[in-house]
């Protein structure tokens, strides 16, 4: 009675009845593909998100809105009152303040080079936003404090237009139009890849901030600003000092509500928790329940296929199996053929999760985690559907069986 | 060589009613002997069966296997004893569907403790003639050779007592004397054979035949010229 001939024996009995030990595999399958791709793809998703994260905000920068909704996509105030003013004021008033850009767009605005239109992305900011946020030219120049001083017409591409609108061509000293005014274009922004949002930060045009509200746009107010901070330490009490010198500003009595938003470091990092959140915990309960779906359908395959074959541990009874043999040969069954489907299941979630961090620019996914999670679930899998059907089978009475 | 002493059994069905399988059961048979019990359905002949094959414990009495009280024995000691000592044969054959005759006939190997298997099935297909249809499947099969390939199964470990539930009596006429006719040359080599059935026609082709009605044994006479079917045969 070896209980390695038996459990040859019961895999090769799979073998032999493909369409259930095929639902079971697919069954196993779908559960542990659920569950090891949004784990994967949920960790190169973390990864991203914090390296976006942090290299948008730092961890000593204080981002200020225009109105007071919520950060990213929430509803603007009605009247913009947020003013180049207002950060200069900051500026000069809070010395933990190292330096700021101010920004305000024109998102989806059109722009022509020759006759191709194109929809990019059109940003005012200074001369200071690539210090602030770190984003350099990577060919010709960014433009200077004269220009914005002077609200010159010029203007920094990312490299999707250079791809888009010029086709090849050198974008460097040709003309883009944004709306009707022309612009000359005399840098091309380093590559950048997408934001949190999906945005490709690379269908860009940046020009002075000055040009755009006077040029383009026809506004006094700016969208948001980025300070930097000297002492991050201190980034609590400077958002303090920033509403208290707003608030005045704006004239709001006490009773008004702000009408801006300052994002503080603290909040970033919340954000990112609840990112986590979603990652961790959310998503995988989801996926969890799929692979609870597909223990469950491997187990009632199972358990139908003992009561099938009552007659079956019967006979195996009768020729002499314990009722241990019974059971490991079922759960040997359940197991070799959920432990397979896993197996593809691991294979398919993490080309789906590879997949999916491709398209997400997500970069790349840990090929160890995927498989210790894959592992796990599918030996849960198993251990769910293979334990009850094989202590049924084993506590049939063999008189019983054989009727 | 098999001993049974004042075997009792008694069932509870689900209703709560006790039935009374079993009463004061006792029996003996030599080695060598070709023993039918006879009985109508609900006599008790099937659980006196399950007994003799070690699948059920009686609730009272004894029963000698080769001398040694095996009445009181472990779920685990009895399918031991059960692979070593006993060949069953079953009415619906039990065979194991989508696999070959050989593998069904090596089945009782799997669970066996003895060293050297190899040649064993072919051996015992071979002697139930099946040797040409080794790799074929139960459905490729007609019922008497299905049979057949049962009554190997229960041959392969050598064991001292065959035992035959209903054999032919998913058999055509032709099948059915085929596989009596097997049962009795195995016996003139030597195999014990105890077939439970409620047909007389089989039970004239045994050498003994006990009478069983309401669980006890009404009759136990031996057969003066048992049907002969290896000479009807050739």
């Amino acid at each position: 009675m070896s209980p390695i001939r038996i459990v040859k024996h019961s895999v090769r009995t799979m073998a032999r009845f493909k369409l259930r030990t095929g639902f079971m595999m697919l069954g196993s399958m779908v559960g542990v593909a659920a569950l090891t791709f949004v784990l994967s793809a949920g960790r190169a998703a973390e990864r991203k998100t914090i390296e976006t994260v942090s290299r948008m905000f730092g961890d000593s920068a204080i981002l200020i809105e225009d109105g007071g909704g919520h950060f990213a996509g929430g509803p603007r105030g009605q009247g913009s009152r947020l003013k180049l003013d207002d950060l200069d004021a900051i500026a000069r008033e809070l010395p933990n303040v190292e330096s700021w850009d101010p920004q305000q767009g024109l998102p989806g605005g059109s722009v022509r080079h020759g006759d191709v239109t194109e929809r990019a992305r059109v940003m005012g900011e200074s001369e200071r936003s690539e210090h602030v946020w770190g984003r350099k030219a990577s060919r010709g120049e960014y433009f200077d404090a004269a220009a914005v001083k002077a609200a010159d017409r010029v203007a920094v591409v990312g490299e999707t237009v250079v791809r888009t609108l010029f086709k090849g061509e050198d974008p460097l000293g040709a003309e883009i139009r944004i709306g009707s005014v022309p612009f000359r274009v005399i840098g091309v922004l380093e590559p950048w890849g997408t934001d949190p949002h999906g945005m490709d930060r690379d269908n860009e045009v940046l020009v002075p901030i000055t040009t755009l509200m006077r040029r383009v746009t026809n506004v006094d107010t700016i969208a948001s600003a980025k300070l930097l901070l000297r002492n991050s330490n201190d980034a609590e009490r400077t958002s303090t000092e920033i509403r208290r010198i707003l608030r005045a500003r704006h004239a709001l009595a006490a009773n008004e509500p702000d009408d801006f938003t300052i994002i503080t470091p603290a909040e970033v990092r919340g954000m990112v928790a609840q990112v986590q959140k979603v990652l961790f915990l959310y998503l995988p309960l989801v996926a969890g329940v799929a692979l609870v779906v597909g223990a469950l359908v491997s187990a009632i395959l199972m358990l139908v296929s003992v009561n099938a074959r009552t007659g079956e541990i019967g006979l195996r009874r009768a020729v002499g199996a314990g009722i241990g043999d019974i059971r490991l040969q079922f759960l040997v069954e359940s197991a070799a053929t959920t432990i397979a489907g896993g197996a593809l299941g691991i294979a398919l979630g993490y080309a789906a999760a590879r997949a999916a961090a491709s398209r997400m620019h997500l970069g790349e996914v840990e090929l160890i985690t995927t498989l210790l999670f894959g592992i796990a679930a599918s030996t849960a899998v198993g251990l769910l559907a293979g334990t009850i059907p094989a202590m049924r089978a084993a506590r049939l009475h063999p008189v019983d069986a054989l009727r | 060589m098999i001993e049974l002493q004042h075997i009792n059994k008694t069932y509870t069905r689900p209703t709560g009613e006790a039935v009374h399988a079993l009463i004061d059961v006792s029996l003996r048979i030599q080695r060598g002997e070709f023993l039918a019990i006879a009985g109508a359905s609900g006599s008790g002949k099937s659980t006196l069966m399950h007994i003799f094959g070690l699948l059920d414990s009686p609730d009272g009495g004894h029963y000698l296997l080769d001398g040694e009280d095996v009445s009181g024995l472990s779920v685990k000691q009895q399918a031991r004893l059960r692979n070593r000592k006993v060949g069953f044969v079953f009415q619906s054959f039990h065979l194991l569907p989508r696999t070959s005759a050989l593998e069904n006939v090596e089945l009782p190997l799997l669970y066996s403790d003895r060293g050297s298997t190899r040649g064993l099935g072919r051996k015992a297909l071979e002697a139930v003639h099946l040797s040409d249809r080794i790799h074929h499947r139960p459905s490729e099969l007609s019922g008497g050779q299905q049979q057949r390939v049962a009554i190997a199964r229960a041959l392969i470990n050598e064991p001292d007592l065959l035992l035959a539930d209903e054999p032919t009596g998913n058999l055509d006429r032709q099948s059915a004397s085929e596989v009596m006719a097997l049962f009795q040359a195995l016996n003139k080599a030597g195999r014990t054979i105890v077939v439970v059935t409620h047909d007389s026609e089989v039970a004239a082709h045994c050498g003994r035949i006990a009478r069983i009605e309401d669980g006890r044994i009404v009759s136990d006479q031996p057969v003066p010229q048992p049907k002969n079917l290896m000479e009807a045969a050739q």
